[in-house]
């Protein structure tokens, strides 16, 4: 061929060019990647996970619930919000006063409404969330206004998002952090179920996860997900009574009188996995201010 | 146009003729680069690894960070690290451990020098608190802490679960530390209940 060597050269540029942009980047970018620690702690993040959990994520891979579950959470935008800490010497109407004359500065003439609402009902609870969701700049400058006037407040950030918001999947986005000890990543790319990144955080219970799913119908009204019935064993009460571990159903839920549904090791480890789902804390490139006021 | 007749020459054999690119196409195609480019730099952060969006680049990132944690949050994590082991991260306490927090009489004075001496000196000896008898002993824990550390668990106590109690500040401890001076037994029951609030 007479333009054969040239013909090498173009196919291999091209596909070398692509290797390197789905391949050599990424790796370049986040390969090295190791584990960081918790923003304002020393606490690591992420830790490996415990044994069960690390089988339970190649069950998770092999009844692939990657079809129709994420592992994933997308944020759109982050706001900081004014909380008020202390009032100090002063009394919950001297603030409101104080935060209607600081209203009519001309830069927040715009949230006279939105600060009228959230202080209407306040008893004077703190931390309280007293001015709507700005930008870092407008909301430093209330600050520093709130803290002139004898007062403590201090700024939080907060993610927003329609997976954060809307549908409480989570209080951030997922990074690359999330993933450091999983191989393979589960991404996922249709939700027919919800997310999965903080199941560990919304069920936490052990129970609850096996109910699931054995029958997710029972826990989940109208709920798509197929049941996973392979993975437990329906076997008749024995003489020395039920199973330790033998699954508690909701009142609705009707076995066969006499018999109990006991998991496998499979289930148990699957079920680990999905407790072991956490990615709610902040960090250095996910950052949000953590709330203290739960317990 | 001198190409074209080309095509077949001479020897019979056909073979591609060179045609001159339109300039339009060198023209768009370079903006299109130029627009991209623009974009790149204002929103891929140079494929910084710690730059999410919708971060653009890290001095955002960094501007977002909430910062050294607030009083109210490390008076939580002191908490939690040192006095729930025994008083419960719920503050409940835990019958022959140690009594509750939440809704303490001890707790939610309007004075802060007699909860300040408990941490501080330790306690022993029979308590009421709550309305239940209690006879256990505490280890002087705040002693390690500092000023600040010491008044934001104490604040952290006096606010959460319910609790209405104003803060505490480092000054407050510290006066009673220096009222204090090295005292090295810890309080009796009858002491405290003998101190005002």
């Amino acid at each position: 061929m007479k333009n054969g060597f040239r013909v090498f050269l173009a196919s291999f540029v091209a596909l070398g060019f692509s290797w390197c942009g789905f391949v050599l980047a990424p790796v370049l970018q986040l390969g090295t990647e190791k584990q960081t620690t918790v923003l304002n702690s020393t606490e690591n993040y992420p830790i490996q996970r415990p044994g069960d959990a690390a089988l339970g994520l190649q069950i998770y891979r092999a009844n692939g619930c990657v079809a129709c579950h994420t592992e994933q959470i997308r944020q759109e935008g982050v706001v900081c919000q004014v909380s008020l800490t202390s009032l100090g010497q002063n009394k919950p109407e001297d603030f409101k006063k104080f935060m209607a004359s600081l209203l009519e500065l001309p830069e927040f003439r715009a949230f006279t409404n939105a600060v009228a609402g959230e202080l209407k009902d306040w008893n004077g609870d703190l931390p309280k969330a007293v001015f709507p969701d700005v930008d870092k700049e407008t909301a430093n400058s209330v600050i520093q206004h709130i803290n002139a006037g004898g007062c403590k407040a201090e700024i939080r950030i907060a993610a927003t998002g329609a997976d954060i918001v809307a549908r409480g999947w989570g209080l951030r986005q997922t990074v690359a952090a999330d993933y450091l000890y999983d191989a393979p990543v589960q991404l996922g790319s249709l939700r027919a179920g919800p997310d999965l990144s903080n199941i560990g955080v919304r069920a936490p219970d052990l129970n609850w996860q096996l109910v699931h799913l054995y029958a997710p119908q029972s826990l989940v009204k109208g709920s798509a997900m197929p049941p996973f019935r392979y993975l437990f064993e329906l076997r008749k009460i024995g003489e020395a009574g039920a199973a330790s571990d033998a699954l508690q159903f909701p009142k609705d839920f009707a076995l066969p009188a006499g018999y109990e549904v006991v998991p496998t090791p499979e289930a148990k480890e699957l079920a680990s996995f999905l407790l072991s789902l956490k990615a709610d804390v902040p960090l250095y490139e996910a950052p949000f201010t953590a709330d203290v006021s739960k317990p | 146009m001198n190409d074209e007749t080309k095509s077949t020459p001479a020897n019979g054999e056909p073979t591609a003729s060179r045609s001159a690119v339109p300039v339009w196409i060198v023209v768009l195609l370079l903006t299109i680069l130029f627009v991209g480019a623009v974009y790149f730099d204002s929103h891929g952060g140079w494929f910084n690894s710690k730059v999410y969006g919708p971060y653009a680049s890290p001095e955002q990132v960094q501007a977002h960070q909430p910062g050294t944690l607030s009083a109210a949050a490390s008076g939580k994590l002191v908490y939690e690290s040192i006095c729930g082991a025994c008083h419960g991260v719920d503050g409940l306490g835990k019958p022959g451990q140690a009594p509750p927090l939440a809704g303490s009489e001890w707790v939610n004075t309007k004075g802060v020098a007699r909860l300040i001496h408990i941490p501080q000196a330790g306690l022993n000896g029979p308590l009421q608190v709550e309305g239940k008898d209690w006879n256990l002993s505490m280890a002087p824990v705040g002693v390690v802490l500092s000023d600040t550390a010491l008044a934001e668990v104490l604040t952290y106590i006096r606010s959460a679960w319910g609790n209405k109690g104003d803060e505490v500040t480092a000054d407050d401890v510290k006066t009673v530390r220096t009222a204090m001076g090295a005292q090295s037994r810890p309080l009796n029951s009858d002491q405290l209940k003998a101190m005002s609030e």
